[in-house]
């Protein structure tokens, strides 16, 4: 009954082959996934904002002319105005500027987390993953030891055990991390191990270093990348709630999560909105932005999960 | 199935071994004397130097590590998990207080994220590639995006501090008990936790529902002329919500993880908060038992939604 009607992809298609007949296609030499990734609208807006965001945050001495950490009393709890965009805080610092210069804490805490994570977990992951054995059986046991907790109470249990502090927070983080990296590089090299041409380099003699890091690897980085993308949104979010609690990084450094801290004292939350709602906002751009790129990137490497 | 039921049990041991003795190093590591925490603070106030050493004697203190270790895995069995260091109150008499509150959040937050991210979810795979769609996969976007005590502190702003509908935080008044005095108290807190929520199920049931209508048996039904209604509500959403078991499970650590959160926020006095507190004060002991309670918890849930699992397929029990 449909054969008649045409479709959305029919008339799609009419219009690729119209093109094609005026020889408007270009060539595209262009790479496949990369190309998939530009046309996907979402995915490109969330790089431009996470670009914009990003260098904001890099060049903030020169878009602000107010430090973070500078205490002006005789302008305490300004509203939002020319002067100072977001306002001012309790203690006179500008709010703008806070955001801005917290932004590289947080932004930094998120990235360098992931990706410390996803060289732990794909180093062992690939190695694990190839060999199998006694290797493998301990480092899956041990990932799921920590998944059995739940991250967050994981993540303040070993706050409690090392204390606060930022470097504390990264490795804290890059530890609970790391296993799901590490189940995920594992379960690819498990079906890449399979393939003939693994077996083909053994038959040369190669060294098992060299088979898994130099040729089973690459194979496997599409879903690191979209996992190291998710992961920083994650981690993004974590930082801002443990800060949030006043158990993440310490307070005298501005964070996103550290201004909001201060939306715990309910007269700040009633009366002084302009503290702590744009920095929540902006957060949450950042983090949406970045589950953008998370997204379209698994659809752009891995059409088949597209839903 | 029970051979099953063995082998999976046979796994936990050592992993329930592994965690306590995490735990029992990072108590034994805290600052400060053992005696603290295993005695309540009335006995150990007046008491001599002397008969403290008897005491160490007899509790085991001067025992070679791992005996002790042992000792105090039975001690839990038998439900003696210590004392807290800040209140002197015995960590389980703590836990069953605030148990109640805990579990009225999360139950009402996990009701709310199950019937509104199924009903979306499927709505959304049945009205797949339109404008519903599209809005209901950005909002769940944007659900997974926002942190949660954020949202949480946007709503309170809205809700109670500029319209004043609903209380800003705290469970009960003293002396009130009854559950329609929670009522407005835990409609805030337990609508945040739950909508955060909602997006991973809304995802996860639009994924299985056009797996289920994509199915052979889906164009069986169709090709015996039944309405197309009852082919998407009937075949296909009964097998599209057998996975629902599995969502459970895969929301519980963040349940506890929302609660955490979403407690403090509300000033819910549940497990989640005495949990930041107690960290937040290098309460060691409670910090411990309490992160001890939740792994238990989620052992359990994933080894019962397990054993549910291989009942409703029997290709599982036999790997």
């Amino acid at each position: 009954m449909e054969s008649v009607k045409k479709t959305k992809l029919d008339k799609k298609m009419d219009i690729i082959k119209q093109k094609e007949e005026a020889g408007l296609l270009e060539n595209k030499s262009q790479n496949r996934a990369l190309r998939r990734f530009f046309n996907n609208r979402l995915a490109v807006m969330g790089l431009i904002i996470f670009t914009v965001i990003l260098l904001a945050t890099i060049f903030a001495p020169i878009i602000c002319k107010y430090f973070p950490q500078k205490i002006d009393m005789l302008n305490r709890l300004q509203l939002p105005s020319s002067e100072h965009i977001f306002g001012t805080d309790k203690i006179g610092r500008d709010v703008f500027a806070r955001i801005l210069y917290g932004g590289r804490i947080s932004i930094f805490v998120g990235v360098g987390s992931a990706l410390g994570a996803a060289i732990i977990g794909v180093l062992i992951g690939t190695y694990a993953g190839y060999k199998g054995g006694l290797i493998d059986k301990i480092f899956m046991r041990i990932s799921e030891i920590m998944m059995s907790f739940p991250r967050i109470v994981l993540v303040l249990f070993l706050v409690s055990v090392v204390g606060q502090s930022l470097w504390n927070l990264i490795v804290i983080f890059i530890l609970t991390g790391w296993g799901s990296m590490y189940r995920m590089t594992r379960a690819k090299i498990l079906s890449i191990r399979e393939e003939e041409y693994v077996l083909a380099l053994k038959a040369f003699g190669l060294n098992d270093i060299i088979i898994c890091y130099k040729h089973m690897l690459p194979n496997a980085l599409g879903p690191v990348l979209v996992n190291i993308t998710l992961s920083t949104a994650m981690f993004i979010l974590q930082e801002a709630a443990l800060s949030f609690l006043g158990l993440g990084i310490p307070l005298n450094i501005p964070t996103w999560g550290n201004i909001l801290n201060i939306a715990q004292d309910i007269s700040v939350l009633r009366e002084n909105w302009w503290i702590w709602l744009p920095v929540g906002t902006v957060i949450s751009i950042f983090v949406l932005s970045v589950n953008f790129i998370g997204d379209g990137l698994r659809d752009s490497i891995d059409p088949t999960q597209q839903g | 199935m029970i051979s099953y039921i063995i082998r999976r049990i046979l796994v936990l041991i050592p992993m329930l071994l592994i965690i306590t003795f995490l735990v029992f190093l990072g108590l034994e590591f805290t600052p400060g004397d053992a005696v603290s925490y295993m005695v309540s603070p009335d006995a150990l106030a007046n008491i001599s130097q002397e008969s403290l050493n008897q005491l160490r004697d007899s509790l085991g203190l001067n025992d070679p590590f791992i005996v002790r270790y042992f000792k105090w895995i039975g001690g839990i069995l038998k439900g003696n998990f210590g004392y807290s260091l800040s209140s002197g109150v015995p960590i389980s008499e703590i836990v069953f207080d605030r148990l109640p509150a805990t579990l009225e959040l999360s139950i009402t937050a996990l009701l709310i994220s199950t019937f509104l991210g199924s009903i979306l979810g499927i709505v959304s795979a049945l009205k797949k590639g339109t404008i519903i769609d599209n809005i209901l996969t950005l909002l769940g976007m944007l659900g997974v995006s926002i942190p949660r005590f954020f949202f949480g502190l946007v709503v309170i702003l809205f809700f109670s501090l500029r319209l004043g509908w609903l209380p800003v935080g705290g469970r009960l008044l003293p002396g009130r008990e009854a559950f329609l005095d929670t009522l407005p108290y835990l409609i805030l807190p337990s609508l945040v936790l739950g909508l955060t929520m909602t997006a991973g199920v809304m995802r996860y049931a639009r994924g299985s529902m056009l797996d289920a209508i994509n199915k052979e048996y889906i164009r069986t039904a169709r090709s015996k002329g039944l309405p197309e209604w009852r082919v998407k509500l009937i075949h296909g959403l009964r097998v599209a919500l057998s996975p629902i078991i599995v969502l459970i499970g895969f929301r519980l650590p963040m349940l506890i993880g929302g609660s955490v959160v979403i407690e403090q926020v509300f000033q819910w006095p549940g497990i989640g908060r005495e949990f930041v507190a107690a960290v937040r004060f290098q309460n060691t002991p409670l910090v411990m038992m309490i992160a001890l309670l939740f792994v238990l918890v989620m052992l359990t849930a994933s080894f019962l939604i397990d054993l549910l699992i291989a009942m409703l397929d029997p290709r599982i029990r036999l790997e």
